[in-house]
């Protein structure tokens, strides 16, 4: 295996085209490969010999061709097993193989082709008939190759446009994993709704609707997105999933789509950063409007039902069930700057709670629910300075 | 002895001395099968000058290479023997011009 260096000087009589088309030679005879490789050279093509099968194989592997001139007859493995196995590997079945035949083997060509060979050539090679069959294939290497380069460009402005809408309901991280589980067909959306265990929260913005009376509609929008972009913003950072966004109030599942095994821990982080991320712009709010402000929060966690829910018109990646009605009744229980956890949730994080800053509040009969359930109350300082 | 003239295109010149090596050796290999009667060497030996010899421009070298080939097959020494004199003697008087 060898690159035969050209002893011409670049210019003068090359044709400066096909710039990094590649041709391996095969031949057994080094006066048949020098002779085809010097006439593809003039063509401006770059060549590579292999002068037995087993070379040629190991050649393709670590530098694919772009065309292969492969000669029958040769010691070992001949040109149409190596043919036959280049064409069965998926990864070289679409380079174009000539197979170098003598002019009254019929039968070569017979077995050529049922070896998958592209095109023959005859030995003696006519040089103007070698030229017009590799440009050939050239050509067609090329369009092939211009075709693919448009459908990747294609599918991966498909991928980015699917990202940047996923991104706008799910972590910019999930939605990439979301993108790359994704198959053509996009199954992961496309399964029945299923039973999971999930950590719902729900924030909710506290003093704003007496806020709002104070202040313009459109001051109202404006004010609406700063506190959604701030909760947005902590929610992703810690690889939520925005589930519902209505009035001033968020919801955030965690352990969906995909597995989170620090779920609890994620969703009280989220909690955290949710208050602290807001008290700048609670403060700004303050000083402008003189009302108080803060974020309300409900976290729990249990088994509920994710999917798709909804009409063939209209559907909506959804998650309900018997934690996500707790977390918002705790959501609406709590008070500014406040985090209420239910029992369950609470076995999970209190080693990881401010020692001191847990309040137990017994067990607590929710509205809409028989049972009582333990709540825990976390109070999280804003103090912004 | 005839001479031998054959007009191989320009931009060959730069092989023909590797490729006159080549044939040189071919010949020597080609008495060695004939010794050894190895009819399989004679036959690929044969085949390989059939598709070189008019590659280069030089029909006479794939016209002997057909023979020996066909000989090979049906074993007849008498016939590649008189081959590979004429090939050495082809080899020994050849002229190339170069166009």
């Amino acid at each position: 295996m060898s690159e035969l260096a050209d002893p011409r000087p670049v210019g003068a009589g090359r044709r400066a085209q096909q710039p990094g088309f590649r041709v391996l030679v095969v031949d057994d005879d080094p006066d048949m490969c020098a002779f085809l490789a010097h006439l593809l050279r003039q063509e401006g093509m770059t060549v590579q010999t292999a002068g037995d099968g087993h070379a040629t194989l190991v050649q393709v592997m670590s530098s694919p061709p772009d065309l292969i001139l492969l000669d029958v007859m040769m010691p070992g493995r001949n040109g149409f097993e190596v043919c036959r196995e280049l064409k069965s590997d998926e990864a070289t079945a679409l380079i174009p193989i000539v197979l170098i035949t003598t002019l009254d083997d019929q039968a070569s060509r017979v077995r050529g082709i049922e070896a998958g060979a592209d095109d023959f050539l005859s030995k003696p090679v006519n040089r103007e008939e070698l030229i017009a069959r590799v440009n050939t294939l050239r050509r067609l290497h090329e369009t092939r190759r211009e075709l693919e380069g448009r459908r990747l460009a294609a599918e991966i402005d498909r991928k980015e446009t699917i990202r940047r809408a996923f991104s706008r309901y799910v972590a910019p991280r999930l939605a990439d994993r979301i993108i790359h589980s994704l198959g053509d067909k996009g199954e992961l959306f496309e399964g029945r709704a299923q039973r999971i265990d999930v950590v719902a929260l729900f924030a909710d913005l506290r003093g704003f609707t007496r806020l709002t009376e104070r202040v313009e509609v459109g001051e109202v929008v404006e004010m609406l997105n700063e506190y959604f972009t701030v909760l947005t913003e902590a929610a992703y950072h810690h690889d939520g999933t925005i589930f519902n966004m209505a009035g001033d109030s968020l919801l955030v599942g965690f352990n969906v789509p995909f597995v989170q095994h620090d779920a609890p821990i994620r969703a009280w982080r989220t909690a955290q950063e949710m208050v602290s991320r807001f008290a700048p712009t609670a403060a700004v709010w303050q000083r402008r409007t003189g009302f108080v402000t803060g974020v309300g929060i409900g976290i729990c966690m249990g088994e509920a039902i994710i999917g798709n829910i909804g009409s063939p018109h209209y559907m909506s990646y959804t998650v309900i069930g018997n934690p996500v009605n707790v977390a918002a009744r705790l959501m609406q229980m709590a008070a500014t700057d406040e985090v209420l956890i239910c029992g369950p949730l609470y076995e999970h994080l209190k080693d990881l709670l401010p020692a001191g800053g847990v309040q137990a509040r017994g067990d607590v009969t929710l509205r809409g629910r028989s049972e009582p359930i333990p709540v825990y109350s976390v109070k999280i300082s804003s103090a912004v300075g | 002895m005839p001479e031998y003239v054959v007009t191989v295109a320009k931009d060959l010149e730069d092989l023909i001395p590797v490729f006159f090596r080549n044939r040189q050796k071919e010949v020597e290999a080609l008495r060695a099968a004939l010794t050894a009667s190895d009819f399989e060497q004679l036959r690929q030996l044969g085949h390989r000058m059939k598709g070189v010899g008019n590659s280069y421009g030089f029909a006479q070298v794939s016209t002997l290479g057909k023979q020996v080939e066909d000989a090979a097959k049906t074993a007849d020494r008498v016939a590649i023997d008189a081959c590979i004199a004429e090939y050495a003697e082809y080899l020994a008087n050849v002229k190339v011009v170069y166009e």
